[in-house]
């Protein structure tokens, strides 16, 4: 246990500029762990972008190559490209984009690599909404939010993009959710995505926003785990698009994830009942895949 | 070896024969054929290269870009639509520091779908930092390709090679397509001046803000400024090495001319034969040809075309509002003289229009009978029979 | 030639990290480290820092856990044994699912290290060339012992019969607490330097000697004498308590068939279950309800479960003889109002009395000293803490034990024992306006119990008095678990003998038990803190110990709010 002092901060430097108890600092500190110091980052426009450090600092002790909004992926695409022609193989090169930067403006290219299934891992930190432009709607904006583009009553009337959806529907090696509140199950992930070479690797982080979210910053990991307690965000992994696990069930009713948060503090009990059986069917959805996974893998095994 | 290649393959060889490492590329008419050959040397072996078949033109220069960013060299090709879908990245690229080079078939830009000769797609992305060569032919092709490479890993900025659509991209020529010995003469393995690193982990390209901001934006100017002489002197090692000749400016019978007529690309071909007509006829016409538009070679027009009286320029292009851009850069560059010549602008061949010697004979002749030049571009050409 | 037309490059590539964003200054909130007090070590009489013996032993390091507890307790399979663990009883976990069987641990830790023969921790308080002798070699004598050894003061025990113990030799059966375990443990006092002279029975001509000779007394004789009935016919109820000790000595008369205890508290069940071993059919006869009897309620369990009747609301009158029985005359009872104590009274009930016949009677309600001078007579300058009695002059005489603690039992005997030797010291080094702020200063939490790791500024000495309340804990990170069963015979196998009746935990359910504690206020390297900061601002040292970066730290409260345990806080920066 005993470690000396300033020791060890990780790959990262301390002094980035995410506001206090900012999902994606600490999101990135789980990453590096399981990713490791032989890693590129290809970030797009996002809070992410500006937190690394303005010029002329920088906030990780791993490369970061800062791209246009819309080109994570393909960047990430181009750099591994560039390193294997180098003769570097060993360097892991990740795209870290918001919500935004995958669900929407970023998804073509994210489609288009993961199609090639070029050797890259594409992480969405999501934290649902534009938040470095102040809080703005995406795609990834859930049900019943409220926003600076979905305002009072006008608050977001459609669901949530499902992007896991989208990706396993490319056949992608891996695909796997994590949620800043489970670090081990997160760095395992990561560690796993990493060792999981030669296709596109997709994670998407939970990623708590208490500024845009209306919660005390002291709550930031609270939120989050709670999200993955009522379901609403639920941790599993799709490899090969097809085999699906699901790691944990939550235990808890929406309401205790969406009471605390300002954005959603307007919904009433019917919302409430709405969401909780769309939440509840989606994670029947999943459950039935994650079945229909373990039949098929016992056939594998009869026909072996 | 001489072979009979069109002008897009043109620039093929020249990426085989650069030894270019990453290629990204995105199928749009005219430049389609480019991103075809490449694919096919990348998979016959020919070109030890990553080729990357992106989703878009804004995919494949981010591609770029990337792998650029790790010191390899790079190269994509496009054209209209798929350059103006690039736009945003043409200033990140340049703004990078990346020497990319681009080929770029010029073509219209819709509405109404037009795939044909135009060049206010490249013109469109004059500022965004990107080394702009201009070519007549397909051996310019070739030759300005390979030149783009050296000139970019020179000054550290990205180069757009711009050929005419189907005039030079789809024309068959006799090429002279040079040993790869020799070409390794000339264009050198790249080293970068940075790249990616993990052993010297740093971040490219992020947030700068006010206070360094303008002493970047200088900085790309500094590159520009650098990249005319870069040019010239990398011109003449080419000619050193394959004994063809480039210039930023061309020009024919300037020297005692009454009349400069200034083209860029093919039309130039056309425009050299209606010259040596009228030269031949006792006219004292003369021809200057604009390879170089970015950087604009202010210095050199000045001395070229400031003692003629007149100047008639041919637009394949037209900035709405204004009028023709070469003119209107020579206009600007010729400013500066106490005695400056008579600038006559005239827009032809838009979206594909031929413009023949006739077309050429018919500009001579307006720019020598107009005493003096209207504040507008002279549209030429133009069908009274087609009509709203 | 060429390559001398370069430009000089200015481009956005970072040359240094975001260290100089000092982002400390952000920040109008800051944690702090505070443990805090936990329910279960302010409850224990012995004041033992439970939270960090359960998390050393939750990671296997039972010598370090071992040692811990006996910084405030030398009697760890003694009290693993026989503490009635009014600890469980405060304990936060009871609020998720059940408290932590912190007795069965204590025992675990305590036969753990009788069984690697572990010396007794000594301290490194400077020797301070002071005598102080004890009489009785009780648990709070001994104890007093103890603690006045590790504060660097000579012991020497006075103790009337050939073994020491007191009423852990000759009271508590050893189906309850085997004499060979008692005996290992006080072997161990004496070798970390306790003398107990044997067979010097104290006299108060004695005791007066002592005082003369000695720079202190500290008179720990207990509680020897057995109440009285007061009832008609007492001279044929025989004495619970000499029973118990005759059984010891192996001098028990032979008592058979249906035999009477009179009584609800712990001698009660302790005689009635001897009784039973004897080869008898015990009834224990109370005068309130069942559930107002003192005992422990799992050993009324054990009593009954072993075939020992119990008869409540029946207060006997009078006994008589009757042929070679006894007929017990008692009047039932019924059920009153709430009495001062707190208690259910009972009352007369408008029945007739009623006789019981039985082949004998015992009585077990309780005790007091055997002699006056065993108590504080009232002197004046009496220092009188909460759990003994020092007078100064004209000697120094000091009085521990269940004559002056609130509760008779041997943990509250093991604090009287160490809140003396405190006293003791602070008298002797600083005079006694020295003694109450020293024996406040020692506190574990509210108190009443005392530290002596707080009292010599070790570790403990930092933790805040606040106790954590189970609101506190995140319980976020403990899910539902059983606690363990605590193994023991069955009922009759038990009953057949003098057999321990509950054994010791096993290794890998010590383990999961001690896993189940919270950890209450303290730190037990987690390392959530650390995890959770957005800024990588948690400083771990050398030795385990973890700060916050203030330069960077933004006061987001993370930490806090993640620490399961309540051992950080956020407090306001000042202006």
């Amino acid at each position: 246990m005993s470690e000396p002092i300033n020791a060890d901060r990780g790959l990262t430097y301390p002094g980035n500029l995410g506001c206090p108890g900012c999902g994606a600092s600490i999101a990135i500190n789980h990453a590096l762990k399981g990713l490791g110091e032989k890693t590129v980052l290809v970030i797009p426009a996002s809070c992410f972008a500006i937190m690394a450090g303005p010029y002329p600092m920088t906030a990780l002790k791993v490369p970061i190559l800062h791209t246009a909004f819309a080109s994570a992926a393909v960047t990430a695409a181009g750099v591994r490209a560039g390193l294997d022609m180098r003769g570097d193989a060993e360097t892991t090169v990740v795209a870290w984009a918001g919500d935004g930067g995958t669900f929407d403006i970023g998804i073509q290219s994210l489609s288009g690599t993961a199609e090639r299934n070029d050797d890259i891992i594409f992480v969405c930190y999501d934290n649902e909404a534009y938040m470095n432009t102040g809080v703005q709607r995406s795609s990834a904006t859930p049900y019943g939010t409220r926003t600076t583009t979905t305002p009072g009553s006008g608050w977001k009337r459609t669901r949530k993009k499902n992007i896991m959806e989208i990706m396993a529907a490319h056949r992608i090696p891996y695909a796997a959710t994590a949620n800043i509140a489970f670090p081990d199950d997160f760095i395992r992930k990561f560690a796993k995505a990493r060792e999981t070479r030669g296709g596109t690797r997709f994670i998407h982080v939970f990623s708590s926003c208490p500024t845009g979210w209306g919660v005390a910053s002291s709550l930031s990991i609270k939120i989050a785990r709670l999200a993955t307690r009522t379901n609403i965000f639920p941790l599993y992994e799709i490899e090969n698009g097809t085999d699906w696990t699901l790691n944990m069930e939550g235990d808890l009713p929406v309401g205790d994830y969406l009471a605390p948060q300002g954005r959603f503090r307007h919904l009433g009990p019917t919302d409430l009942e709405q969401i909780q059986q769309e939440v509840d069917a989606n994670l029947a959805l999943i459950q039935e895949r994650v079945a229909a996974t373990r039949v098929r893998q016992a056939h594998l095994k009869l026909e072996i | 070896m001489r072979q009979v290649l069109e002008g897009s393959h043109a620039i093929s060889e020249a990426v085989r024969l650069a030894k270019v490492q990453v290629v990204a590329g995105y199928p749009i008419t005219p430049q389609t054929h480019i991103i075809e050959a490449i694919s096919q040397h990348c998979a016959d072996g020919s070109l030890k290269a990553r080729f990357i078949p992106v989703e878009s033109e804004h995919s494949s220069m981010a591609a770029v870009i990337g792998a650029a960013a790790t010191g390899v060299r790079t190269f994509t090709a496009t054209s209209s639509h798929g350059l103006a879908l690039m736009h945003e990245v043409l200033h990140w690229a340049s703004a990078a520091r990346l020497p990319i080079v681009m080929g770029e078939v010029n073509r219209a830009l819709g509405p109404g779908w037009n795939i044909w000769m135009d060049q206010s797609d490249s013109l469109a992305q004059r500022d965004t930092g990107w080394i702009q060569l201009y070519c007549e032919d397909a051996q310019d092709a070739l030759d300005t390709t390979l030149i783009a490479f050296r000139l970019a890993e020179t000054v550290n900025l990205p180069a757009m090679v711009v050929i005419d659509a189907f005039y030079v991209s789809h024309t068959f020529e006799p090429v002279d397509v040079p040993a790869p010995e020799t070409v390794d003469r000339f264009l050198p393995p790249l080293e970068p001046r940075f790249r990616i690193d993990v052993d010297h982990p740093r971040a490219l390209y992020p947030m700068v803000g006010p206070a360094f901001f303008m002493e970047m934006r200088r900085s790309i100017q500094d590159g520009m400024d650098a990249a005319g002489p870069a040019f010239d002197a990398i011109a003449g090692e080419f000619e050193n090495v394959f004994g063809r000749r480039h210039d930023a400016v061309e020009t024919v019978g300037c020297e005692d001319a009454d009349l400069v007529l200034v083209t860029t690309g093919s039309v130039t071909s056309t425009a050299r034969i209606v010259i040596a007509r009228q030269r031949e006829a006792g006219k004292r016409v003369g021809l200057c040809k604009i390879k170089q538009f970015r950087p604009f070679p202010a210095e050199t027009i000045r001395a070229v075309l400031g003692p003629a009286p007149r100047i008639a320029v041919i637009d394949r292009n037209v900035s709405f509002g204004s009028g023709g851009i070469f003119a209107r850069e020579i206009q600007g560059a010729l400013c500066p003289l106490e005695k400056r010549p008579a600038v006559y602008s005239y827009i032809a061949g838009l979206g594909g229009r031929d413009i023949t010697p006739e077309t050429i004979a018919e500009v001579l002749r307006l720019a020598e009978e107009t005493p003096m030049p209207a504040a507008e571009s002279c549209w030429v050409g133009l069908n009274p029979e087609v009509r709203p | 030639m060429i390559a001398s037309l370069r430009p000089t490059l200015l481009f956005p590539v970072t040359r240094m990290s975001t260290e100089p964003n000092r982002t400390g200054s952000w920040r109008f909130v800051r944690p702090v480290y505070r443990f805090k007090t936990a329910p279960c070590s302010a409850a224990c009489p012995a004041g033992i820092d439970i939270p960090t013996v359960e998390m050393l032993a939750s990671r296997g390091q039972m010598h370090d856990a071992w040692v811990h507890i006996c910084r405030e307790n030398p009697f760890p399979s003694v009290c693993g044994r026989v503490c009635f663990h009014p600890c469980e009883d405060a304990c936060n976990r009871a609020e998720l699912d059940a408290p932590v069987a912190i007795n069965a641990l204590e025992r675990y830790i305590g036969d753990a290290g009788l069984a690697a023969r572990s010396p007794l921790p000594f301290s490194t308080a400077a020797p301070l060339q002071r005598q102080v002798a004890i009489v009785g070699a009780g648990p709070a004598g001994l104890a007093a012992g103890y603690f006045l050894t590790q504060l660097g003061i000579a012991a020497e025990v006075f103790e009337g019969s050939e073994e020491p113990g007191g009423v852990l030799r000759w009271g508590i059966p050893s189906y309850r607490l085997p004499k060979a375990v008692l005996a290992a443990e006080i072997d161990r006092i004496e070798k970390a330097g306790v003398t107990i002279h044997r067979g010097r029975a104290i006299t108060p001509d004695t005791l007066a000697e002592l005082a003369a000779r000695y720079d202190a007394v500290l008179v720990g004789s207990g509680l020897a004498a057995t109440l009285r009935l007061n009832i008609s016919g007492e001279a044929i109820i025989g004495d619970g308590l000499s029973f118990l000790k005759q059984v010891q000595t192996g001098s028990a008369p032979a008592v058979g068939g249906a035999v009477a205890v009179i009584g609800g508290g712990n001698t009660a069940i302790d005689v009635a279950r001897t009784l039973l071993r004897q080869g008898a059919q015990p009834t224990i006869v109370y005068r309130r309800r069942r559930q107002d009897m003192p005992a422990f309620g799992h050993e009324i369990a054990a009593a009954e479960a072993e075939g020992v009747k119990i008869v409540e609301l029946m207060a006997p009158v009078s006994a008589a003889a009757e042929g070679d029985g006894v007929h017990l005359e008692v009047q039932p009872m019924t059920a009153a109002e709430v009495g001062a104590d707190g208690r259910v009274r009972a009352v007369p009930a408008k029945q007739p009395p009623q006789t019981m016949r039985f082949n004998a009677v015992f009585s077990g309600i309780g005790a007091e000293v055997a002699e006056p001078w065993h108590r504080p007579s009232g002197e004046a300058d009496t220092i009188r803490l909460s759990h003994c009695a020092i007078s100064c002059a004209p000697r120094t005489v000091g009085y521990i034990g269940d004559p002056v603690t609130t509760e008779n039992s041997v943990a509250h005997a093991i604090g009287s024992g160490k809140q003396a030797a405190i006293a003791l010291h602070a008298l002797f080094t600083d005079g006694p306006e020295a003694v109450v702020p020293a024996v406040d200063r020692c506190r574990v939490g509210p108190g009443p119990a005392l530290s002596l790791e707080i009292y010599l500024d070790g570790e403990r000495s930092h933790r805040t008095i606040r106790m954590v309340a189970f609101a506190d804990i995140n319980t976020d990170y403990f899910s539902r678990t059983s606690r363990c069963a605590i193994p023991a015979l069955a009922p009759a196998a038990a009953a057949a003998g003098f057999h321990e009746a509950v054994s010791t935990l096993r290794p890998r359910e010590a383990l999961a038990e001690a896993a189940r504690c919270f950890n209450c206020g303290i730190c037990n390297d987690c390392d959530n803190c650390r995890i959770f900061c957005p800024e990588q601002t948690i400083l771990v040292d050398e030795g385990g110990r973890r700060s916050v970066d203030l330069d960077y730290c933004k006061g987001c409260g993370i930490c806090t709010v993640e620490c399961p345990r309540c051992a950080m806080d956020m407090e306001e920066e000042s202006a």
